[in-house]
């Protein structure tokens, strides 16, 4: 294998990794941040229901 | 005036700052301005009145694209104005006037004197150029009904006017916002390490990554506003239109102005094409429609009319 594609190609690899990693833990953060208490209601109202559909 | 704030004064005295520097910064002490004019012609305007027989002898003028100075383009005319202030030449074709063109002059005659040669550059305004990007995107080349994207979203939510003006506003914001981001992770991080090839599978991640943030955050701060979004957040990212325009940004390699200009028109012409729809699909509900027609078979039609009557569009440019 061409050694400047193999190079390439672990450099994307790197690349997407890092980005992916770096909005996975901001996406994280935010939901942490801006945490929202689910209505329990909801989920019995939900129980309750046949859920056919 | 007493009630001023200083830096009221200091915006006022910054802003005149820049309009006289702007003013007064000419390539040239005696060309006025240089300006296309139709397709094929350049207008020159000088400070004074200029020879004729200098003026309008073509050989005193060469003009090329400012990307590629090899191939010249000689003026087929030049015509001086009664006052002998304005040169306009005129080329055998159409000049592509997106491109910034240089145009060199030989020595300047005016009543006797010599003035010197002049290389100026001819271009559009910048703000026209976006003006035009943004009102190509939302009518001209409107994704909907020319270009044909985003039609599953198109016809899932324009039943009632309420749901179209929802989800148009909806994904306005979020397409914006994601490809604001598209543009800098394009230019910054996919073009260095000459990742372009993986433009698709990145800007799909971006787009729900946007739309996922969008909706956490939404949730929390504005509540009432979610509600109101409700559906139509999720449904942003099954939505082609937010594919196309990173895509189309990184084929045409915009600038961040550029981007935020095709995100807003394409926002605003998916805004514009559902809220039209949904008002024609108001007014079927209550026509009498062969059975066979009824619900989305004449909704496809429709659509097609208005994608008729927006090839009216087509051609057409601002500037």
């Amino acid at each position: 294998m061409d050694p400047a594609l193999v190079k390439l190609a672990i450099g994307g690899l790197v690349v997407l990794g890092c980005i992916g990693l770096f909005f996975g833990i901001g996406l994280a953060m935010a939901a942490q941040k801006f945490h929202v208490e689910p209505d329990p209601l909801v989920e019995e109202v939900l129980e309750t229901l046949a859920g056919a559909q | 005036m007493k009630h001023m704030k200083p830096f009221h004064w200091l915006a006022i005295v910054l802003v005149l700052g820049a309009l006289t520097l702007s003013g007064c910064k000419t390539e040239h002490r005696f060309v006025k301005k240089t300006a296309f004019k139709d397709m094929d012609k350049i207008v020159i305007t000088f400070a004074g009145p200029v020879d004729e027989a200098w003026a309008t002898n073509t050989a005193n003028y060469s003009v090329y694209e400012e990307p590629d100075p090899d191939i010249v383009l000689t003026p087929k005319e030049a015509t001086l104005s009664p006052d002998r202030t304005k040169v306009t030449l005129t080329f055998p074709e159409a000049l592509n006037t997106g491109e910034a063109h240089i145009l060199s002059m030989t020595d300047i005659l005016s009543e006797g004197k010599h003035l010197g040669p002049a290389l100026l550059t001819v271009k559009k305004l910048y703000l026209g150029v976006l003006f035009t990007l943004l009102l190509g995107a939302a009518l001209i080349n409107n994704f909907v009904f020319t270009k044909y994207i985003g039609l599953c979203v198109f016809f899932g939510t324009s039943q009632k006017r309420s749901t179209a003006i929802g989800m148009g506003i909806t994904f306005t914001i979020v397409i914006v916002f994601a490809a604001m981001m598209a543009w800098a992770l394009y230019q910054f991080v996919l073009k260095p390490f000459q990742l372009t090839f993986l433009n698709i599978v990145v800007f799909i991640g971006l787009v729900s990554l946007s739309v996922q943030g969008v909706d956490t955050i939404l949730r929390k701060v504005n509540p009432m506003l979610f509600k109101a979004f409700g559906v139509y957040l999720v449904l942003v990212i099954a939505n082609c239109i937010a594919i196309a325009v990173p895509l189309m940004l990184a084929d045409n390699e915009y600038n961040a102005w550029e981007s935020l200009m095709l995100a807003l028109g394409a926002g605003v012409g998916f805004l514009i094409a559902l809220f039209l729809m949904a008002c024609a699909r108001e007014k079927l509900e209550l026509a009498n429609v062969p059975p066979t027609f009824k619900g989305l078979p004449i909704a496809f039609v429709t659509a097609g009319l208005f994608a008729l009557a927006f090839l009216g569009f087509s051609g057409m440019s601002i500037y």
